[in-house]
């Protein structure tokens, strides 16, 4: 299993785009842009359907038409997410493999706080029909937006390791 | 001036402790990507692209008090963050892009709050609201861009 990591990224390295992102000066950075910008529509959406689920702010809506309202432009953000993550991954691959916060970042936490995601989303139509949230649905947002800080820490981490 | 402001005590404390550091960057990414995603979300809808069926005054309202609330605290930790080198970002011409682009969005920030009622009680929203919706938007990618751009080009955070 390892072996065949250290050999993908090796190959991600070698590829045209993989290699593009390493050496070209605008690249990378354009490459980061594609990541932040698609990391602001994904958490920014994320964290709104969660504040509503928590009661904090506004109440102008419901947690179930928010997350009807947001629920497109969520996962077209997670897509963009992804592919600057990936592009930005490409460039130094068999260094991020090695990367402790990396491997805590994309093998637990990332998973983790995508998949109670799935769980929050799925479960605010029901939770979300009135104006008070009940408080299986306080717990849940409170624990997503935990958990995607998580996630930043690990990434912010990276470079001191 | 700045360098003085980089030698004072906390400033000094903060920059040098690892942990403290390290959760103000946090913060600050945290509340960056809320608060532009919110507001991202009002000017998609002001173009048409979003939430379709929800009236544009109803989403303005739920989104941008969340939206404000987490550029407030994006300032607050980044000048906390600028603050510990402070004497080399107050110089540095790719920050001062950043700052300059970073201001004209909140300008356009401003104008679609203010002008989205209005906007939504139309019978359609006109076209040049759409103009400034499009513009507010990509003001911010271009903020992330010189944001990102600054350790690219000047070694710099």
């Amino acid at each position: 299993m390892h072996g065949l990591l250290v050999g993908f990224a090796k190959w991600l390295e070698g590829t045209p785009w993989g290699t593009g992102v390493r050496t070209s000066l605008w690249a990378y950075p354009f490459t980061q842009l594609i990541h932040f910008t698609g990391l602001s529509i994904w958490l920014g959406t994320n964290l709104a359907l969660d504040l509503r689920l928590l009661g904090v702010g506004k109440r102008r809506e419901t947690a179930a038409e928010l997350r009807d309202d947001l629920f497109a432009w969520n996962w077209i953000g997670f897509c963009i997410v992804v592919l600057g993550g990936f592009l930005l991954f490409s460039s130094t691959a068999t260094t991020f493999l090695v990367n402790i916060a990396f491997q805590w970042k994309l093998g637990f936490f990332v998973p983790a706080a995508l998949l109670w995601h799935i769980f929050v989303q799925w479960k605010a139509r029901e939770w979300g029909t009135t104006q008070e949230t009940p408080a299986i649905a306080k717990f849940s947002g409170l624990a997503e937006i935990l958990l995607w800080v998580c996630v930043i820490t690990a990434a912010v981490e990276i470079p001191n390791h | 001036m700045w360098e003085a402001l980089e030698q004072t005590g906390w400033v000094k404390t903060f920059g040098g402790t690892g942990w403290m550091y390290a959760s103000v960057s946090v913060i600050h990414y945290l509340t960056m990507f809320w608060f532009i995603g919110s507001m991202a979300v009002v000017d998609l809808r002001v173009m048409g692209i979003a939430a379709r069926k929800r009236d544009l005054s109803e989403l303005a309202t739920q989104l941008f008090p969340w939206a404000w609330t987490g550029m407030v605290l994006a300032i607050i930790s980044g000048f906390f963050m600028f603050a510990t080198a402070a004497g080399d970002w107050a110089p540095d011409p790719v920050f001062h892009v950043k700052l300059l682009m970073m201001g004209l969005s909140i300008v356009f920030a401003i104008l679609v709050q203010m002008f989205a009622p209005k906007w939504a009680a139309a019978p359609e929203i006109p076209a040049w609201a759409k103009v400034v919706a499009a513009i507010a938007l990509l003001l911010w990618i271009a903020t992330i861009l010189t944001a990102s751009e600054i350790p690219a080009m000047e070694g710099l955070g």
